[in-house]
């Protein structure tokens, strides 16, 4: 079982912005997409 | 296609037999999802060189407020970030899921044109969809349920529009709730009420363009504690739901749904949620387009909503007719209306219907963000000949200064 911080649900133009941003504050992410990044 | 096909006798273009033109809709998929694969990999380069970041492809489903299964795999998480987006509304028009219809997302993957399509709705993905087929090709009826195209803009900056979708041959009908759909034969059948009588129109292709709610299909958010309210995911104004741990962004809360929304949401909460910060958003100025021809771009409030917002108003408006690039260009069709402050000049809006009228919108942008008068707008010196003009003439056209015509 793998442990994070923060879990994005979603790599649209949202998510993305959102999972760079709590990384670089240091936090340990888990980006989510079910279909393809970029949304649509 | 369009331009080629309408408008290259008029620029001088000689040698071209408009009849003759054709347009290869599987080509242009392509192309469109080769500059679509070129940004997606670019994505993917930044996400690997992020050593924070571990990437699952999957459905995400909450089993407990700190658990996420994915793939059957499971991941703990401490706090949790919504980024889901929407999708098209369930359908409720009685036989249209059995005689079948396609979404936005289909309309950009069709691999041969329909030689017939009837849209239903007349918001921004109907008036976008139905000026591109209608452009590439296809006869097209719009349906929109509203008195009037893009509803929620400016009541002229509808009437215009309306007018140069059916200068360009789209059969627009507004108050015209559709009823139900039915097969007859090959084609599809879309039955609406027009003017009080039933209205029967075939086609061989129906797009919904009806309305997007929050996409939280089996996502378990009740077992987050996450409330979802007439299909929007509920936040507070630090983008924080019902649920402590967990944010969600973007179109899945309601509101305006535009990419460089969520694009502004997402950090925020990132920063709410990692840091611990209270920072709240602010949608006091948010500007819209619609990627029509002319286009339509807004911020703020309409003349109207400024007005029943119990606000005194001047507003200042210029015809694109009266502005020399446009008369260059051939796209004269439109205006720049800026709705200010009566008293004390702050903007309170502007609307734009016109060529670049996405790019021109953001002066206005720039000075709301400020709480700022039109005055700078109007007394800077602007470049001529450029459509920019018009947005300066708007703003020297709310009174305070006098309007001087020159270069026209």
């Amino acid at each position: 079982m793998e442990k994070f911080d923060i879990a994005v649900i979603g790599g649209g133009q949202g998510g993305l912005p959102a999972a760079h941003m709590a990384a670089n504050l240091g936090a340990k992410v888990a980006l989510i997409e079910m279909r393809e990044v970029g949304g649509t | 296609m369009h331009l080629v096909q309408r408008r290259a006798h008029e620029f001088g273009v000689r040698g071209v037999n408009p009849d003759a033109v054709t347009f290869d809709l599987a080509a242009a998929v392509v192309r469109k999802d080769a500059i679509v694969k070129g940004i997606i990999s670019g994505i993917y380069s930044a996400l690997k060189k992020n050593k924070n970041i571990a990437f699952f492809t999957g459905h995400a489903e909450f089993i407990s407020p700190v658990d996420i299964r994915v793939n059957g795999k499971r991941l703990t998480t401490e706090k949790t970030l919504l980024a889901v987006g929407a999708r098209t509304a369930t359908v409720d028009i009685p036989g249209l899921a059995e005689v079948g219809f396609i979404t936005n997302y289909e309309a950009l993957t069709l691999e041969y044109l329909p030689a017939s399509m009837i849209i239903i709705g007349a918001g921004y993905v109907g008036v976008e969809f139905a000026q591109m087929y209608a452009r590439f090709g296809t006869k097209v009826v719009m349906l929109g349920r509203a008195p009037r195209v893009m509803p929620h803009e400016d009541e002229e900056v509808s009437a215009v529009l309306a007018d140069v979708l059916w200068a360009e041959g789209i059969d627009l009908y507004i108050s015209a709730p559709v009823l139900r759909a039915e097969r007859e034969g090959e084609g599809k059948v879309v039955v609406a009420q027009i003017g009080g009588e039933e209205r029967r129109f075939k086609a061989e292709v129906i797009l919904f363009a009806g309305g997007r709610i929050a996409r939280v299909d089996e996502l378990g958010l009740a077992q987050a504690g996450v409330e979802v309210e007439r299909h929007m995911i509920q936040v507070n104004s630090e983008l924080r739901t019902t649920a402590s741990n967990v944010w969600s962004i973007g179109d899945a809360n309601g509101g305006a749904m535009f990419t460089h929304r969520a694009t502004y949401d997402g950090p925020l909460a990132a920063l709410n949620a990692v840091r611990g910060l209270k920072k709240k958003v602010d949608y006091r100025v948010v500007p819209r387009a619609v990627f029509s021809e002319p286009a339509v771009a807004s911020v703020g409030l309409t003349e109207r909503q400024a007005r029943e917002a119990g606000h005194e108003v001047k507003v200042g408006k210029h015809l694109f007719a009266h502005t020399g690039r446009a008369k260059a260009i051939g796209q004269t069709e439109g205006f720049v209306k800026i709705v200010a402050d009566a008293k004390s000049g702050e903007i309170f809006g502007a609307h734009i219907l016109g060529a670049h009228a996405d790019i021109l919108i953001h002066q206005v942008v720039t000075a709301m963000y400020n709480h700022g008068t039109a005055e700078p707008i109007a007394k800077s010196i602007h470049i001529h000949p450029t459509l920019s003009e018009a947005v300066k003439s708007a703003a020297k056209a709310i009174g305070a200064a006098p309007v001087i015509q020159t270069g026209e």
